[in-house]
């Protein structure tokens, strides 16, 4: 009986000795990476935080790609031809599947993965502790200026959204709430964050939001919403006041190349680089670049799944310049058949070996220097350039009654053109402020086409709200035929999340 | 493991004695033996017993006088007496695991007999996990797979050739060489990952394609919760026990088995190059848009061009024996297949040791494998391209193969000429090299100490471990129209994985009069380690010698860098309870007690209890049914968690590989956020699965039929559904605790053997139906539409979810008179000619409101039949599948059939036109997804099919032949998989694999199985 016991002791203890030293084993921190409660603790961590907010620029539903579908091409700018049927059939009003990934989801997506990525800062940043309070409180500024930003795109695609201010959880359903809501909430982010942002950054840091970036968002916001009296102040702080510090480059081009970036006229850029060769996705080598050009170029070159009205070339031709010549802004807005004949230009050094009757968006185009294009285009976006300021200006001056007071910010655009003074070139407007909003129409056009604000222009302009102004943007681009007025002025929303949520209404016209 | 567990038998004596003895007979030998007293004299016959095997002692065995009752066992050494009556009597001698032996008394009074060993027999003894049990004795649902089944077929992976051979085991495989199955085991019980735990020679591993199945000895399935509860957290989707082969007692056996298969991929009855210019062309018309100026001078046969016959080679060799106390099993394999897409193959090699001996008290054993796998893949760089089976039918016939324009001077769309963006599968295999190399190390050593006859303890040291190589190349060159251009880059990765596994054992088995009882206890500890580095450069350089890329790190630039390693341990604490009483009333209970690391501190443990009951019913003494040998009643409970997640889940953390371009300089900046949300409170899933079952064998066990009801609920299925974008989550769905999952089933295996003289055969049936549903679907989903398909609660997952047709419009009058119920035109655009959609919500148009669901992706029902048969040399057999009632998505006809985005057709296809207004094909129109939507019943099919899997025949030479040559068997085989299928459905293979658990009716692109041709060789001496 000792013998047994014995023995069983000894089993017993053998196995418990292998069990206790095992148990602490199950407690197994990531080796891959920190938590979350581990990060946001120094100043670094909130650097890097903010840094997370800007590169969402750099993914597909963004300014990296398909948001140019959706402001451009939608646009009576823009049309897509893309053997992609569906892809197409998003830029022509044709919506039939409401969770089409590249036509809208994706777009929704990122744009609430800014927002996440920015309430991330604003709840966690403030119990960082700072050497300099005002560093943080610049990267605070920062994060409202880029969510005010987001949901200004937001509110301008789909208008009644949820608003998201706090970090999510994965459980949140969060509750949508009208478009006036979201601008008053873009206000109140664009007002703060003025207050905190610089009006300049060191020379390492430019490319961040500026005071002259948050005064020109609230300018938009407040004209989107026909609050011309606020945006007025809101640009005056660019045009006239302490912030006037912008000025027209010389040569229109250095607008849409990577030679000049960050330039005088910059008022918020978006910073593209091809330092990084991943996809848009959040993996290591995750791509800083932007693929517009490769989406847009002719056929042959890039996918061309978008490309230009060709009522935009004639629209150029219409007016020449003080010396008789072509306005220069066409060569380097357009791809187009007469493009050698005119300027002596070739497309990515080829003949013109399209339909005579196409054309292509050149903005952004690297056919300067290199004839393909792919996947990792280094030229930075001009978000809101000095030129579409002054334009806004005048657009603001002239609804207040203070035509002749506008005139002048149209005249230095069109002087870099070298087109003559606005009423030498059409004296028949004098202050009639309708005659001279439909020539700012194109005044717009004509500096800014490609440029990404065409759709919010004609939104705020009313044109998609009567039949009659769809109808006559439908001479120009025949896929507004399709337009229904009360309807596709703003997308459906993505109908998993509308089924998912019971906060969230689809719009009712869809 | 045969070996080790007759040795268990043999000593065990008593204790498993009666259960050999079938209950009728023993209960009738009582009143037998008081007739017996009164029938004097008695003729006594006495002898010994012994096995051929091993030459010791057979205890227990029966000894009966043929047509009597009259009938005894052996003693612990053998022996026995028997009193028969007449002189001229018969003795049947039998035994469990043993042929059945008849030898006339003719007048002696001492007979010894050697009984032979039944290899088919042995598998009655079932190895259940931690131990094993007499099948008689079972009291959950367990399938027993017998290993010549496996071996006959020519097969990649283990799971791929259990196909047919057990009831609710459900096989999905692909052609692909090194393809690896998807198995299920009784349905979809939870939404990630439907597979189950292997357990090769008590190492908790997976069975993958580098190991050999040519050294599996048996099989066994364990089905119910009752069953898997030993393996606990990792068995929630049953387990499948692998006992690899060992030797036995005696002088060396050699055997050599080499099998040579030539494979062909079943093909697509396209459109020949004038049919498809004649289709397209109508196409464009149709649209009102000019044609594109074809290439009438090319044809290409894109199949002809990609696919090849394959070919498989199998070569095995064993040498295994040993002494009384030892023995050794040693085995070497290749096998090598090359594949029937160009530019893919899978070699492997693989070797094998498992010894064992004991001496006293001490045991020892250990199984070692290694095996070296390379598998070369067809690089698929995007969904819709670069999968062969999917490039071959969207490729025009008027598109060249090479073209020297094009950048790498491949062919491929062009603009105008070949409106198409579709790859070419050539230009891909050889533009892009992707290959992937793993050699494996896999083992255990276990060692017994059986200090009482009672009582035994076992320590058991697992280790595995791959080490990984992966190479992706990619050479300069296009293979599609407006690609971009891409530098020449090669990413590749070295990876090791590791499973460590200790487990202590601790078993008491005891017998107390008619109760006997075996206890275990034990606990485990598992870790597993995957640890990978990996690097990429671009631009690489070409080696003037060889005119090839170098494909080293070293050479390239823009270099880039990685790697991570993931852990996870589990500790779990386990005690059964086996319990018999008199053979006619079996329990078994388990506790188990799971720890993960995969869970926070408050979630990381969860109890799992099962128990299970067996009635013998035939052992009852009022049972007395004629013809019935055994008759048992089962029924179980059980509960199995789940912590099948990845390592660190529960944690949300912080990417930090995304950079921000700053500066005037233009420089990179890193950034870090939150990208992916994590669910800090997930817990384990909960497998609560019952199960009523019945085992019977009649006619002398020529017949047996087992048959099981079960109800399978998985509660808290931890599962990342798609949770609103607003959440601004990424890089995944967070896991949850998400829904309630129910698996339903009915499933019976018939089987019937007969011997005549020299003829013998058996054949099989088994069936499963099968009933899925989704209980609920967790907080805030109301239902998750992934593709096509719909999973809401309280119907199966995956269900189809589409817009339904509904004929065609003849005529504009038809397109005007089909309104709403408002009187408002649903499809003013229509044409005669367009499919008329129906408008289930009646809002007087067409659009996602009038998809409702149309079919279930699930079977009603799956069978398969075995049949084989042997005389004297010659042997046959053949296994058949069939699946019936599936509704299945046929993504080939989606793409050939649309005719808005150009691409091959299907042949003969006769779309409408006002002169054909009589067919169900509409107009064809390019750039319309008027007809081409995908998202309609036009792409569903019925998915059933009866399918011959296997059929072979085989001839071993006789006795006499082959002792003249010194062999001790020599087989030949003639065999064929794969090539009768019996089915409506218009897709290349109605038994497709898709392991999208949501879409697993959608046959897009899937490999097809392929029609197999073998020859082999079988020899042993």
């Amino acid at each position: 009986m000792k013998n047994l016991l014995y023995k069983i002791t000894c089993i017993l203890a053998f196995g418990g000795l292998v069990m206790s030293c095992q148990e602490e084993e199950l407690n197994l921190d990531n080796p891959n990476a920190l938590t979350t409660e581990q990060f946001w603790k120094t100043e670094n961590d909130a650097q890097l935080g903010i840094n997370s907010v800007y590169a969402m620029f750099y993914k597909d539903g963004s300014f990296q790609r398909w948001m140019y579908f959706r402001l451009d091409l939608t646009s009576d700018e823009g049309f897509s031809q893309s053997p992609w049927i569906e892809l197409a059939d998003w830029t022509r009003f044709q919506y039939i599947n409401y969770n089409f990934w590249e036509g809208n989801v994706v777009t929704w997506r990122d744009t609430y993965k800014a927002i996440f990525r920015a309430n991330q800062v604003l709840a966690n940043v403030p119990d960082i502790e700072f050497q300099n309070e005002d560093d943080k409180k610049k990267i605070l500024a920062e994060a409202k200026f880029l969510r005010a930003l987001h949901y200004y795109y937001a509110a301008i695609l789909w208008e009644d959204v949820p608003l998201v201010l706090e970090p999510s959880q994965p459980g949140d359903l969060h509750q949508q709430v009208p478009v006036e809501q979201i601008y008053a909430q873009v206000e109140k982010d664009l007002n703060e964050a003025f207050a905190d942002l610089p009006l300049d950054w060191p020379a390492d840091q430019v490319g961040r939001a500026t005071k002259g970036a948050a005064k020109a968002m609230l300018g938009k916001a407040y004209m989107q919403q026909h609050k011309w009296q606020e945006a007025k102040e809101a640009l005056d702080y660019l045009v006239i006041g302490d912030g006037a510090i912008y000025d027209l480059v010389e040569n229109y081009k250095d607008n849409f190349t990577h030679l000049n970036e960050n330039n005088q006229e910059s008022v918020f850029e978006i910073q593209f680089g091809d330092q990084r060769r991943g996809g848009t996705g959040e993996g290591p080598d995750a791509a800083v670049s932007s693929t517009r050009a490769q989406f847009f170029a002719p056929r042959g070159i890039g996918w061309s799944d978008g490309q230009a009205r060709y009522w935009l070339i004639d629209a150029f031709k219409e007016e020449s310049t003080v010396d008789g010549d072509l306005d220069p802004r066409l060569q380097h807005s357009f791809f187009y058949p007469d493009l050698f004949e005119d300027f002596g230009d070739r497309t990515y050094g080829r003949e013109w070996e399209w339909g005579e009757d196409e054309a292509w968006f050149r903005k952004g185009a690297r056919d300067y220097y290199r004839d393909n294009e792919d996947y990792y285009s280094e030229v930075n976006f001009r978000l809101i350039r000095y030129a579409d300021i002054l334009l806004r200006y005048a657009e603001v001056l002239n609804e207040l009654g203070n035509t002749s007071e506008a005139y002048q910010y149209v005249d230095l655009v069109r002087a870099r053109a070298n087109m003559a003074p606005l009423a030498v070139a059409y004296p028949s407007i004098g202050n009639d402020q309708d005659a001279f909003l439909e020539r700012l129409k194109k005044e717009r056009v004509l500096e800014l086409s490609g440029e990404s604000v065409r759709w919010a222009d004609l939104k705020r302009w009313g044109d998609l709200e009567t039949q009659a102004s769809v109808d006559e943007i439908a001479d120009r681009d025949p896929d507004f035929n399709n337009f229904v007025v009360g309807r596709n002025h703003r997308l459906p929303i993505p109908q998993d999340d509308v089924e998912n949520n019971p906060n969230l209404d689809q719009h009712p016209e869809y | 493991m045969p070996i080790k567990i007759k040795v268990i038998l043999q000593r065990g004596l008593f204790m498993l004695l009666c259960i050999y003895l079938p209950g009728n007979m023993l209960f009738a030998n009582e009143g037998s033996n008081k007739d017996l007293e009164k029938q004097i004299p008695q003729f006594v016959v006495q002898g010994n017993v012994i096995s051929d095997t091993d030459g010791l002692p057979l205890p227990g065995v029966t000894v009966q006088v043929q047509g009597t009752s009259n009938g005894v066992v052996t003693d612990f050494d053998g022996n026995y007496e028997i009193e028969v009556a007449a002189p001229d009597a018969i003795l049947q001698f039998s035994y469990v695991g043993f042929r059945t032996k008849e030898v006339p008394v003719n007048d002696r009074s001492t007979i010894d007999v050697v009984l032979e060993a039944d290899v088919a027999q042995l598998d009655e003894v079932v190895v259940v996990g931690y131990g094993t049990q007499q099948k008689q004795d079972l009291t959950s649902a367990i399938s027993v797979v017998q290993s010549e089944q496996i071996q006959k077929r020519q097969s990649t992976t283990v799971a791929e050739s259990l196909q047919g051979l057990a009831s609710g085991v459900n096989v999905r495989g692909g052609g692909q060489p090194g393809q690896e199955a998807n198995i299920e085991i009784r349905g979809l019980k939870n939404l990630r990952n439907s597979n189950p735990l292997y357990v090769i020679d008590g190492l908790v591993t997976t069975a993958n394609r580098d190991f050999n199945p040519n050294d599996i000895a048996s099989i066994q399935i364990l089905k119910d919760a009752a069953a898997a509860a030993i393996y606990g957290s990792r068995a929630a989707n049953g387990v499948i026990i692998i006992t690899t082969k060992s030797g036995r007692s005696g002088p060396m056996e050699v055997n050599v088995s080499s099998k040579v298969s030539l494979t062909e991929i079943p093909r697509y009855d396209l459109a020949g190059q004038e049919e498809f210019v004649r289709l397209n062309n109508m196409a464009y018309d149709n649209a009102g848009v000019p044609r594109q100026e074809l290439n009438l001078d090319v044809n290409t046969d894109w199949q002809e061009e990609v696919f090849r016959t394959g070919l498989i080679q199998d070569h095995n060799v064993s040498f295994s024996g040993g002494g009384n106390n030892s023995s050794y099993f040693v085995s070497g394999n290749y096998f090598g297949n090359k594949g029937t897409v160009i530019s893919t193959d899978f070699d492997r090699i693989s070797f094998r040791v498992n010894t064992s001996g004991e001496k006293g008290i001490f045991s020892i054993g250990q199984n070692l494998a290694l095996s070296n796998a390379v598998t070369n893949e067809i690089g698929a760089p995007e969904a819709m391209r670069g999968n062969p089976m999917i490039d071959v039918i969207r490729m025009f016939p008027t598109i060249p193969v090479y073209d020297e324009s094009n950048p790498g001077g491949f062919g491929y769309g062009r603009e105008g000429v070949a409106n198409t963006f579709a790859a070419n599968p050539v230009a891909i295999a050889n533009i892009i090299d992707s290959e992937s190399e793993n050699f494996r190390i896999r083992g255990n050593v276990w060692s017994e100490i059986e200090p009482f006859s009672f009582l035994k303890y076992r320590l058991n040291v697992g280790y595995e471990t791959s080490f990984d190589n992966y190479l992706y190349l990619r050479r300069a060159g296009s293979w599609t129209l407006n690609q971009p251009y891409e530098e020449t880059f090669t990413n590749q990765n070295r990876a090791q994985s590791q499973t460590q596994l200790i487990e202590n054992t601790l078993t008491f088995q005891e017998e107390f009069g008619k109760h006997r009882v075996t206890l275990l206890v034990g606990n485990t500890y598992q870790k597993d380690i995957y640890e990978q580095i990996n690097g990429t450069k671009r631009n690489l350089l070409v080696n003037s010698n060889t005119g090839e890329y170098f494909d080293v790190l070293d050479l390239g630039d823009q270099a880039q860098v990685g790697g991570f390693r993931n852990e996870a341990t589990l500790l779990s604490y386990l005690g059964r309870l086996e319990y018999n009483y008199d053979d006619r009333y079996l329990l078994n209970a388990v506790l188990r007690r799971d720890g993960s690391s995969r869970f926070s501190e408050e979630n990381k443990w969860g109890n799992f209890p099962s128990i299970s009951l067996g009635w013998r019913l035939s052992n009852e003494s009022f049972f007395n049914v004629e013809n019935i040998n055994d008759l048992k009643l089962r029924a179980s409970y059980g509960e199995l968690g789940s912590g099948n997640i990845g390592e660190y889940e529960y944690l949300g953390f912080i990417n930090t590989f995304g950079a921000i371009v700053l500066g005037e300089d233009q420089s990179i900046h890193p950034s870090a956020t939150q990208v992916r949300l994590a669910n800090s409170q997930l817990r384990w899933e909960v497998l609560k699965q019952t199960n009523i079952g019945l085992d019977l064998s009649m006619y002398n066990n020529k017949f047996g039929l087992t048959a099981d009801y079960f109800v399978a609920r998985t509660e808290d299925v931890l599962f990342g559904f798609p949770i609103l974008l607003t959440t601004g989550n990424d890089g995944g769905n967070p896991i949850s605790n998400a829904a309630t999952v129910e698996n339903r089933g009915f499933e019976f295996e018939l089987s019937y053997r007969e011997t005549r003289g020299d003829f013998e055969y058996n054949t099989s049936l088994n069936f499963t139906k099968l009933e899925n549903e989704l209980v609920t679907l967790g907080t805030g989903l109301n239902e998750s539409i992934q593709g096509n398909t719909i999973t809401r609660a309280g119907e199966p997952v995956g269900m189809w979810y589409v817009l339904q047709t509904d004929g065609l419009f003849q005529s504009e009058e038809e397109v005007q008179n089909y309104t709403n119920s408002d009187g408002s035109v649903i499809m003013p655009g229509a044409q005669p000619g367009d499919i008329r959609f129906k408008d289930v919500n009646d809002d007087g148009e067409i659009t996602n409101e009038d998809k409702a669901v149309v079919g279930s992706p699930w079977p009603d029902f799956e069978m398969g039949w075995n049949a084989s048969a042997s005389y004297r040399g010659f042997d046959f057999s053949m296994n058949w599948i069939g699946s019936f009632g599936a509704t299945v998505y046929n993504g080939y006809r989606s793409i050939v059939d649309r005719f808005d985005d150009d691409s091959n057709y299907r042949s003969g296809i006769q779309p409408w036109t006002p002169e054909n207004p009589n067919t169900d094909f509409p107009r064809v129109v390019r750039a319309s997804t008027l007809n081409a939507r995908g998202d309609s019943d036009r792409w569903l099919e019925d998915g059933s099919f009866v399918r011959l899997k296997y059929i072979g025949v085989g001839y071993s030479l006789p006795q006499t032949t082959i002792d003249k040559i010194g062999m001790n068997s020599v087989r030949f085989s003639l065999s064929a998989q794969n090539v009768i299928t019996i089915t409506d459905y218009t897709g290349l293979d109605p038994e497709f694999s898709n392991g999208n658990i949501f879409q697993r009716g959608v046959d897009f692109g899937s490999f097809p199985n392929l029609q197999t041709y073998s020859i082999g060789l079988d020899l042993r001496f």
